[in-house]
């Protein structure tokens, strides 16, 4: 679906702030954010800065303390679940499923918040699982068990999982942290062609800056809880916000033949406290 | 959704299954202190002067009691083989039948949502809840007959919330729930025998003793009653909640990402659990780990969507109990043990296999 379908769309986060417990410290700390619609964003920034966290508010897997999150000219919290989960997918940074589940099973639970309780699947159903297998290329596996699989594969099932909820808005928390190179590209790939080809709006947790800089339209950089810069890769990757984000030292190189980024961490800078000011 | 694989393992498990079952009805319905033949047996069953007079036939499934109130005729003496098998030796299989798919429906949906290999009914103390909400009453008041299956899951239900309550810790692991599931287990296990001593007649004493530990002997047309309707409503609500307890078992997060409110819905599956193994408690007394077994087997084979992991409960659970029935019933005949012994026995062998094959056990 495009989204000239939904004129409507939109996504975005105020004032929130949110700790997992209240005898814990707060994780988010009046972070505002506005995801670009129909584009990739990338929340980037050091280990504990929020970014899962983020994610999670804005999916309403977490209840913030205070602020709110507007979906779609609607506040989140008004959706009933199952309109949400048609609205929007996530894939965390972990998953458990029965071993001997198949792809195809598992992608067929997707369709969970489209159907009624004794209702049985639609043609329409099927076809959301089948695009689903086709875009994530699961296809030929569909009948692999779970348990089977290698790890990039397991995250491209259960990225299919997802796609078959129809969702506009993906979220995916770390989707590529454990994998090797080659999967890492067929993820960050299926990213690209699910905007291009299907408009939706991405939203990623990105450890590697490189990847980032390569697909992300936007990005977004968190320390201690708050956003502290945002724009487009060129805007963010640059050594000053690096060293305010990261506290490292980089140098920034324009590489050729993709016209991309790419960040070279050299080394740890000095204590970045008196540098750090918040936007 | 069409897995072949596990749809062909599937008719396997209903057609052994049923086999089984087919066997031990027929060990139940032969053997006993009145011997006969498969023949005579056979003869009995199908005797036209019950077949052919739905009188007879609603006066012996239903009572002599609600008989005589909705006005049926005195019935004709029927021939003694006919008497035996109908009054004594069909409804314990019935029952046994019953009993089975509880308790086996139980554990798939406490293993379930408690994503826990080690849940079952008995473990997660619901069983000794139930049973020792029936002894108070017993004890105390025996009038209250035909409510016992609810009694039954009161108790079973108080004991399921107090063992969640022990084990929460932001959360609950496998392991604190099968450890508060023993800790409650033990305390309804001490109360129920420190009851025995309040009771001042020895044949109570004796009919408790064989109820804790599981028993069909002397079960009648009342308690297949009792239980017929409960098990109805199980397999209803069960393949019901199959996708519910599908997404469950993708973990909460998944699930919740679904559009599924996790907790209400654990909670109303456990309800379900409950209901199953209450029932099954107030007709057949604490027969331990058939809720466990039959799952874990079925599941083995059949895989774990639910709609097929049920499918297969519904006649695997009837086999393990109905087969461990007739095994207590020709073990050391004439002398009858109860069930649960025998089920006991085999639980332990199983959790031996269990720790072998598994390093990491307790997790689905």
């Amino acid at each position: 679906m495009s989204t000239s379908d939904h004129p409507i769309r939109c996504l975005s986060g105020a004032d929130l702030r949110a700790r997992y417990n209240a005898t814990e410290p707060v994780v988010i700390d009046g972070a505002s954010i506005e995801i670009p619609v129909g584009r990739i964003s990338v929340l980037i920034g050091p280990n504990g800065s929020g970014k899962s966290t983020l994610l999670k508010l804005l999916a309403r897997q977490l209840e913030p303390e205070a602020g709110r999150v507007i979906l779609d000219r609607r506040e989140i919290t008004e959706l009933p679940s199952w309109e949400l989960a048609r609205k929007l997918g996530i894939l965390f940074q972990e998953n458990v499923a029965p071993h001997d589940l198949t792809v195809e099973e598992l992608t067929y639970h997707g369709r969970h918040p489209h159907r009624r309780m004794f209702e049985s699947l639609t043609p329409e159903d099927h076809t959301a699982v089948e695009e689903a297998l086709r875009l994530t290329d699961m296809d030929p596996l569909r009948d692999r068990p779970i348990g089977h699989l290698s790890a990039g594969q397991r995250q491209l099932a259960w990225i299919a999982l997802a796609l078959a909820q129809s969702p506009h808005y993906l979220f995916l928390d770390e989707p590529t942290t454990f994998l090797d190179p080659a999967h890492q590209f067929d993820i960050m790939d299926l990213v690209l062609r699910l905007k291009r080809e299907l408009g939706k709006t991405l939203v990623l947790v990105l450890h590697d800056l490189n990847l980032a800089a390569r697909y992300a339209d936007h990005l977004f950089a968190l320390r201690d809880g708050k956003i502290v810069a945002s724009g487009t890769p060129a805007e963010i990757l640059t050594p000053e916000t690096l060293r305010r984000v990261f506290d490292i030292e980089a140098r920034i190189i324009r590489e050729e033949e993709t016209g991309t980024f790419l960040c070279v961490p050299v080394k740890k800078a000095p204590p970045a406290s008196s540098l750090f000011t918040t936007t | 959704m069409p897995t072949k694989r596990h749809a062909g393992a599937l008719i396997g498990v209903l057609a052994v299954s049923a086999a089984i079952i087919a066997l031990a009805a027929l060990v139940q319905v032969t053997a006993g202190s009145y011997g006969m033949t498969w023949r005579q047996a056979f003869g009995a069953l199908f005797d036209g002067n019950v077949w052919g007079r739905p009188e007879v036939l609603l006066r012996l499934i239903l009572g002599e009691s609600a008989a005589h109130s909705l006005g049926l005729h005195e019935a004709e003496p029927l021939a003694t083989t006919t008497l035996i098998v109908w009054n004594v030796r069909l409804p314990r299989v019935l029952a046994g039948l019953m009993v089975g798919i509880n308790l086996a429906f139980s554990g798939s949906i406490l293993q379930a949502i408690t994503r826990n290999e080690l849940a079952s009914p008995y473990l997660l103390g619901v069983s000794s809840g139930a049973g020792l909400a029936i002894l108070i009453v017993l004890v105390i008041t025996p009038a209250l007959g035909p409510f016992l299956p609810m009694i039954a899951m009161a108790g079973g239900a108080a004991a399921f919330l107090i063992v969640y309550l022990i084990a929460w810790n932001h959360g609950t692991s496998p392991v604190r729930l099968v450890l508060a599931g023993v800790i409650v287990a033990a305390i309804a296990g001490s109360l129920q025998t420190g009851i025995f001593f309040l009771a001042k007649d020895l044949s109570v004493v004796q009919n408790a003793l064989a109820w804790t530990a599981g028993s069909l002997t002397g079960a009648g047309w009342e308690q297949v009653r009792l239980i017929a309707p409960w098990t109805l409503v199980t397999i209803v609500l069960g393949f019901s909640g199959a996708r519910y307890l599908d997404v469950l078992s993708l973990g909460d997060p998944a699930a919740k990402a679904l559009g599924q409110p996790v907790e209400r819905t654990r909670f109303l599956l456990a309800g379900i659990a409950i209901i199953a193994a209450g029932s099954s408690v107030a007709v057949a007394g604490l027969v331990g780990f058939v809720g466990l077994i039959v799952p874990h087997v079925v599941r083995g084979m059949v895989g774990s969507l639910h709609r097929r992991l049920l499918t297969g409960c519904l006649l695997a659970g009837p086999a393990l109990l109905m087969s461990a029935d007739a095994t207590a019933r020709l073990l050391f005949n004439p002398v009858q043990v109860p069930v649960g012994i025998v089920t006991g026995l085999l639980g332990g062998v199983f959790f031996l296999y269990l720790m072998r094959r598994r390093r990491e056990i307790g997790k689905l």
